[in-house]
């Protein structure tokens, strides 16, 4: 059979495999091309050395490869309509069958145009025959303004997106207004939670240790109460009286100095004990016992009055005011007077 | 409550069937995974496939006529079944007093760009897109946190998403479709309305995804 024959049924007969249209080639070479893998074509010598030349099947193979990975690399570029790389490649691939003989390269060629149909779907279906295109790098864009970016003011080119600032509830934003796109069913949530049986018994076992004291304690409580009243009393009276003590001592070392207020109630080592002072030192100039005045410098200043200077109903001269102290601000005149230790010692601990 | 459940009574009543189905329904709808038939009758009631049919009309209706939503079979061939919102959110109302789940958000990004590409793209798309919304699947997201793992993972599970390998691909990649739960839930034509009030243009402008969105909407309408 000539050459130029067997070249132009080639293409036939290398993909119909065992079909009946072989009619032209003899058996033995029929049995050579059926699956061999072998480079060196091994069996009956029929097949022509130009058929079975290794190294000329091996450039075409190589041919083939190449173009198969020019394919799967550019698959990008081979998809944009604005050019005819594909056609070129499939052009390639049709001057290299010329010369395939043998399963092996066929194989190649298969899979070549495997991939080249795959493209031709995916460029196929790029084209829309009416209507807007539709740009998701512009859909990105103005998805981004919705959220709420803050965009820088010299918006240079491409990067103009990303630069800026996206605040947090970017992303909120958009989701409260895509829900309605939704007809999501509400999650089920039981609206106190669920209900577990196994809390009751450390209740119960609570509620009978507190049973048994009450018992004595009601036994006690008739005897006891007179006494606790007194003593919330007693305590009060006592202490007011013990503050005035301590300021007349502090008055007689040096009657001529005014004790400044702040530095006499505060207790640096106890904020609720400069509340007490505070409270006791209330009823001593509710009383008249004590005096407060403002000195040069507009702070408070106290002294105890001398017995001539009480003046019964003396309404006119008598002023109210109300004082509070946080904790904060007990700190900060702590700092600025630099009180160092309470000018009022801390009271015993009462006994029960 | 599973563990009640799973005790499958001598005696149950239909209308305590029908209660139990329907608790079932509406915790596995938590977390928004499709619901088996075979799941409801392990879990609900072992004599459970005798009378199904009938239960399953009860749950249906009561679904209906007391909260509003629609069991809907979204794969007729294994029984699975989803639930969504009867009632057509309005524009201008509140669709719920909870702050919104930022992920509905994500979703709705890559719904609308299968949808406005024609119904199918490679996986390319959607993370260059979302690398321009500063969402990158190979960091982690503030909000989103694995970002592969959600759109490719859990979208895909609720059946939001389809993540299919393409044939003959080296290395292998995947495109996106819309999910089944997807074509159920979503309105195209809603979401066509947003995309074109985003890019100022009339939404029928994009004329195939118009007649489309119109055609989904009337059919769905009618069943």
């Amino acid at each position: 059979m000539s050459d130029s024959r067997r070249r132009s049924k080639g293409s036939q007969e290398e993909t119909a495999g065992t079909s009946n249209g072989l009619g032209g080639r003899n058996r033995s070479e029929r049995a050579c091309d059926m699956g061999d893998e072998d480079d060196t074509g091994a069996g009956p010598s029929a097949i022509s050395d130009e058929d079975d030349d290794p190294t000329r099947r091996r450039e075409i193979r190589s041919k083939y490869r190449d173009l198969i990975n020019q394919v799967q690399q550019n698959r990008e570029d081979m998809l944009n309509p604005a050019n005819n790389k594909l056609t070129d490649v499939l052009e390639e691939a049709n001057k290299l069958f010329a010369n395939v003989r043998q399963a092996r390269e066929a194989a190649l060629d298969a899979q070549l145009l495997v991939l080249a149909t795959d493209l031709g779907k995916e460029k196929a279906s790029q084209l829309h025959a009416e209507g807007s295109a539709f740009d998701p790098s512009a859909f990105a864009e103005h998805l981004l303004s919705f959220m709420g970016l803050n965009r820088l003011e010299d918006e240079s080119g491409q990067d103009g997106n990303l630069e800026g600032y996206l605040p947090q509830s970017a992303w909120q934003r958009l989701a409260k207004r895509s829900e309605y796109c939704f007809k999501t069913a509400p999650s089920f949530h039981y609206i106190l939670g669920s209900f577990l049986a196994e809390p009751p018994p450390p209740r119960q076992r609570v509620e009978r240790q507190r049973k048994a004291p009450s018992k004595e304690a009601k036994r006690m409580m008739p005897t006891q109460l007179k006494k606790m009243e007194e003593s919330n009393q007693e305590a009060t009276e006592r202490e007011v009286e013990r503050i005035l003590g301590c300021l007349q001592k502090y008055f007689a070392d040096d009657p001529e100095e005014p004790i400044s207020y702040y530095e006499f109630v505060i207790d640096p080592n106890s904020f609720s004990r400069t509340v007490e002072n505070i409270f006791h030192m209330s009823f001593l100039i509710r009383d008249g016992l004590v005096k407060m005045n403002l000195d040069k410098y507009g702070l408070p200043c106290i002294a105890p009055v001398e017995e001539g200077e009480v003046e019964l109903g003396g309404a006119a001269v008598r002023n109210q005011c109300v004082i509070s102290i946080n904790q904060k601000s007990w700190r900060e005149i702590i700092e600025a007077f630099d009180i160092k230790g309470a000018m009022i010692p801390p009271p015993e601990v009462l006994s029960q | 409550n599973n563990k009640n459940k799973k005790k499958s009574p001598l005696w149950c009543s239909r209308s305590k069937m029908t209660g139990l189905q329907q608790i079932f329904i509406l915790i596995k709808d938590q977390k928004k995974i499709p619901i088996r038939r075979a799941d409801i009758g392990k879990h609900v009631i072992k004599e459970y496939k005798a009378i199904y049919i009938e239960i399953m009309n009860r749950v249906c209706r009561k679904f209906d006529q007391v909260f509003g939503l629609k069991l809907v079979e979204i794969d007729p061939k294994n029984h699975i079944y989803i639930l969504i919102n009867k009632l057509e959110p309005i524009h201008g109302e509140p669709v719920s007093m909870r702050p919104g789940n930022p992920k509905t958000g994500l979703l709705f990004v890559i719904l609308s760009v299968i949808f406005m590409k024609g119904g199918v793209i490679k996986e390319n798309l959607v993370w260059n897109t979302l690398k321009k919304l500063r969402v990158d699947p190979g960091e982690k997201h503030e909000e989103f946190g694995d970002v592969k793992k959600v759109v490719t993972d859990e979208f895909v599970r609720q059946k939001y998403l389809e993540y299919v390998k393409i044939p003959h691909t080296e290395p292998v990649e995947y495109e996106f479709r819309w999910g089944l739960r997807a074509e159920k839930e979503v309105s195209k034509l809603k979401l066509l309305k947003f995309v074109g009030e985003l890019f100022d243009q009339d939404p029928q402008s994009w004329t195939q995804q118009f007649r489309e969105a119109s055609a989904t909407e009337t059919s769905s309408q009618r069943s």
